[in-house]
């Protein structure tokens, strides 16, 4: 319990420190932000109106202030250039980002942890060998580049089996769920393979180091083979890292994606992000890198305490574990 | 106790370690093939630098978006300049940029280890739960921060990656660290007035190195993956310096042209970073004495000295 | 159930670990194995268990009653191993699972071998319990909650639960302060004995090997060199190695004893 105040205590403390920085990187600009945002030839007054409707005319402390205080109501402000609140802006790109990083998670964990299981099981070397190759290779390869592959193969148009879409999402969104679907299954499944390499690496280093532990070898002593050793005894033992991994990918999934968007022409969190940042949409950004990092540190809050609750042995020496850390 | 320790080695033993590793690497088929790689990086990074097939702005208003031909290997981009030239001279910018990532997540992560492992027990507990926060926060959002007041330009990968990966370094490098940090030969040379600084440099980088060694190798391929994302989303090298992935933000444009262009880029990329991983792998245990009977001579004694 | 181990070898990454060991025991007969750390005494018990590492290349012989080891496939071995065969290990705290409760630890070979309810296991699990003195509370601990000794007391329950015809002991006490040592010794020859099981009892401790075996082998750099009744061993040593083993056990020995004495006198 103490632990899950001091890491509470501590989330607090990083959100303070990450509003800072965000508020400082946006104010550091070189030049006149109001310039910048109303573009080179806007007439004087536009420049003069927009550094009105910003509160740039303001001391500094007071708009870190305003901005806060709207953000603690719940008030993330309005983007500039689209006119629409911020709060809107981001729930229509988390109705496409969601169900993107969503599925691809599903697909890098029915690849990842079989694979990574399979690589520890495998009594073969040459196997075992085919296996480290594999992973090596599917964690090294760029994003674009795997997204681009799989264009080539599948995508409608260019693609040597094309049938799938490879670009945009549909107007309507989920109005017609079937295509919304069906264009986001290319992107989810790059990026289902790209995790799915590195969910297979993590499986197969937490499982082999287990495997040669001595837990594995009273398992196996009782009466369980290696397969069901390592399956059993392993997976529920290697369970509290596999969770964090898997929380922290999804996590970072949300930003890891961004290149898949782009590249896709989905107009999800990410993407959107990106342009917002090229567009110089002051309150936007601002708005949208605080949610998204206390979003990560929140996920990092959460599977800090998860992955005490899964292990016995940190519930009970979480005391000492602390004076030790 | 410490006359022995790793750090007391000379620089003639050092070499000798250094390059017992270097050989036992070579003789593994994944070493060989890690070093040939990266050798051959090197090697056009340095050659673009004089010599490229066509000259990076050679453009020209009739050939745009051209097929790969004899005079351009892999076709011609927008402004009809040669996309092999540009994918050479890519090699140096991303050497440069792999390099300082490594050089300022090196820093900044030994920063961190000796705020760890510091007797200050205040500012170590401090630092630790600090870390395990940042770490939640993907380098790509540190750098979305960044390129809002610094524009598309390398300053912005190399510090995104560099606080990153330091940050993951640190938390790697920390219980062998600590272990240093708390051995008997750091007592003794704290009994005898040594500095902290003194003890760090001296007692106990030298134990760390090979974790050490070994993360930095793991990102540096990192580093090529993120220059590739982050160029591709406007926010790395800033167009009109060849970058590897400006050369495969190319060639996704050119894939309406002539689809296999989009394989070399891509490929290339892949390549070197898989070198990087097993670069990591294989260093990892041609500089662990367990698995290496050639370094047992040369660390073996000072290895029992660290497990005290 | 009599063991007959017939040039047994066994090799890790082109390095002799075990070469050629000839080593049998009789039924009822509980049989120590000494030699120091790196001599492959842990190897051998591996191989006898089919339990050795991936990488490992091993040949020759290991019939524990009639099955033989080598070679057989790991369905098999594992039908043997916590019915026939138990096994008790070196550290407990890194063998016992520490997400399973003592109860569960202990009941595990029963759940795997036979096919008994819910509360026949349980009745089993107290009874063992009672027979390797634990409390009977201990049941719904988990392993990180206990001592040492009490730990050990568990792995030897789990190894005993199906009264096994054998006993691989590995290092079973070493681990362990002296005193806690020494009870559990006795406690593991009782057992044994009252079971009458034969016992393989592996250590680097000739004080240990002394109360806990009647005959030893002595392991040095993966070959057997002496042999004989453990009285007669560590009286007399016959080769040259055994003699260097056993006076520099002699000299650790005496010196743990010494700070036995010097210990049980302050308890009392």
């Amino acid at each position: 319990m103490r632990f899950v105040i001091r890491r509470l205590l501590l989330f607090i403390a990083a959100l303070f420190g990450i509003s800072v920085v965000v508020f400082a990187a946006l104010r550091i600009l070189p030049g006149d932000v109001a310039s910048i945002m109303a573009g080179i030839n806007a007439p004087a007054s536009r420049v003069a109106q927009l550094r009105e409707q910003l509160g740039l005319n303001r001391p500094l402390i007071a708009q870190y202030f305003d901005w806060m205080g709207a953000l603690i109501t719940g008030d993330f402000g309005t983007s500039i250039l689209t006119g629409r609140s911020v709060t809107a802006l981001i729930g229509t790109r988390a109705s496409i980002t969601f169900p993107l990083i969503i599925l691809g998670l599903l697909i890098a964990m029915a690849i990842g942890l079989p694979l990574g299981c399979a690589a520890v099981l495998a009594r073969s070397p040459r196997v075992r060998a085919a296996f480290h190759v594999l992973a090596i290779i599917g964690g090294s390869v760029p994003a674009l580049w795997g997204g681009l592959l799989l264009i080539l193969l599948f995508g409608k148009g260019v693609g040597l089996i094309g049938v799938l879409p490879s670009q945009g999402f549909p107007l309507d969104g989920w109005g017609k769920p079937g295509s919304a679907v069906l264009s986001l299954i290319l992107p989810a499944l790059t990026v289902g393979i790209i995790v799915g390499a590195s969910l297979m690496r993590y499986t197969r280093a937490a499982l082999g180091d287990l495997a040669g532990s001595g837990y594995i070898d009273m398992a196996r002593s009782c009466g369980m083979t290696r397969t069901q050793a390592v399956l059993y005894v392993g997976l529920r033992l290697a369970m509290p890292q596999l969770v964090s991994v898997i929380g922290l990918t999804f996590a970072s999934m949300i930003t890891g994606v961004m290149v898949i968007e782009n590249l896709f022409a989905l107009p999800g969190i990410g993407n959107g992000l990106v342009i917002d940042v090229g567009n110089r949409d002051l309150i936007a950004v601002q708005s949208e890198l605080f949610l998204l990092a206390a979003f990560f540190l929140g996920v990092g809050l959460v599977v800090d305490v998860l992955h005490r609750m899964l292990d016995p042995r940190l519930k009970s020496v979480s005391a000492v574990m602390e004076v030790d850390a | 106790m410490s006359g022995n320790s790793n750090n007391h080695r000379g620089t003639a033993d050092r070499l000798a370690f250094a390059s017992a590793a270097l050989r036992s690497m070579w003789r593994r088929a994944e070493g060989k093939f890690a070093l040939i790689v990266l050798a051959l990086w090197l090697a056009i990074a340095l050659v673009s630098l004089i010599w490229t097939p066509q000259s990076l702005w050679a453009t020209d208003g009739y050939h745009v978006w051209a097929a790969p031909s004899a005079a351009h290997w892999l076709g011609t981009d927008g402004t009809g300049a040669d996309v092999f030239s540009w994918l050479m001279a890519g090699s140096r910018t991303n050497l440069l940029i792999v390099l300082l990532t490594v050089i300022v997540s090196a820093v900044w992560g030994l920063l961190l280890i000796a705020a760890m492992v510091t007797r200050n027990s205040a500012l170590a507990n401090t630092s630790v739960v600090v870390i395990d926060a940042l770490i939640s926060i993907p380098t790509v959002l540190i750098a979305l921060i960044l390129a809002v007041p610094l524009g598309a330009s390398v300053a912005v990968i190399v510090i995104a990656c560099g606080f990153g990966y330091g940050l993951n370094l640190a938390r790697v490098a920390r219980p062998a660290a600590l272990l240093a940090s708390r051995s008997a030969y750091v007592e003794s040379a704290l009994a005898n007035g040594a500095s902290g600084w003194q003890v760090l440099v001296s007692h106990i980088i030298p134990n760390i190195v090979p974790v050490l060694a070994v993360q930095l190798s793991l990102s540096a391929g990192t580093a090529v993956l993120a220059e590739s994302g982050l160029t591709y989303l406007g926010i790395g090298v800033p167009s009109g310096v060849p970058s590897w992935g400006h050369s495969l933000a190319t060639s996704v444009k050119l894939i309406n042209v002539f689809p296999l262009t989009v394989l070399w880029p891509g490929l290339m990329v892949t390549v070197v970073v898989v070198a990087l991983n097993v670069f990591g792998d294989v260093l990892r245990d041609a500089i662990d004495p367990v698995a290496n009977p050639a370094l047992r001579q040369t660390v073996v004694a000072a290895e029992k000295e660290d497990e005290r | 159930m009599s063991v007959t181990v017939e040039g047994l070898s066994v090799v890790i990454a082109d390095k002799p670990i075990v070469s050629g060991i000839d080593l049998n025991i009789a039924d009822g007969e509980r049989v120590g194995l000494i030699g120091s750390s790196g001599s492959g005494k842990s190897m051998i018990s591996k191989a006898m268990l089919g339990l050795l590492p991936l990488n490992a290349s091993v040949s020759g012989s290991v019939a524990l009653g009639e099955t033989q080891v080598i070679g057989a496939p790991e369905r098999e071995l594992a039908a043997l191993r916590g019915s026939y065969v138990g096994t008790v290990f070196q550290n407990p705290a890194a063998s016992l699972n520490p997400v399973m409760t003592v109860a569960q630890q202990i009941g595990l070979p029963l759940k795997l071998h036979y096919d008994l309810t819910t509360t026949e296991r349980a009745e089993r699990v107290a009874a063992m319990l009672g027979k390797v003195g634990l409390a009977e509370e201990t049941a719904n601990k988990y392993p990180h909650e206990l001592s040492g000794g009490q730990q050990q007391r568990v792995g030897i329950a789990t190894a005993l639960i199906t009264s096994p015809r054998f006993i691989i002991a590995d290092e079973p006490t070493t681990a362990l302060d002296s005193i806690t040592q020494r009870q559990i010794v006795d406690l593991l020859t009782a057992l044994v004995d009252d079971a009458g099981a034969s016992m393989l009892f592996i250590t680097h401790d000739f004080s240990v090997l002394a109360r806990a075996t009647t005959r030893c082998y002595v392991l040095e750099s993966g070959r057997i060199v002496d042999s004989g009744a453990t009285a007669e061993v560590l009286a007399d040593p016959k080769t040259s190695e055994s003699k260097r083993l056993v006076s520099a056990a002699r000299i650790l020995t005496l010196h743990s004893a010494d700070l036995r004495n010097i210990k049980e006198d302050s308890h009392e």
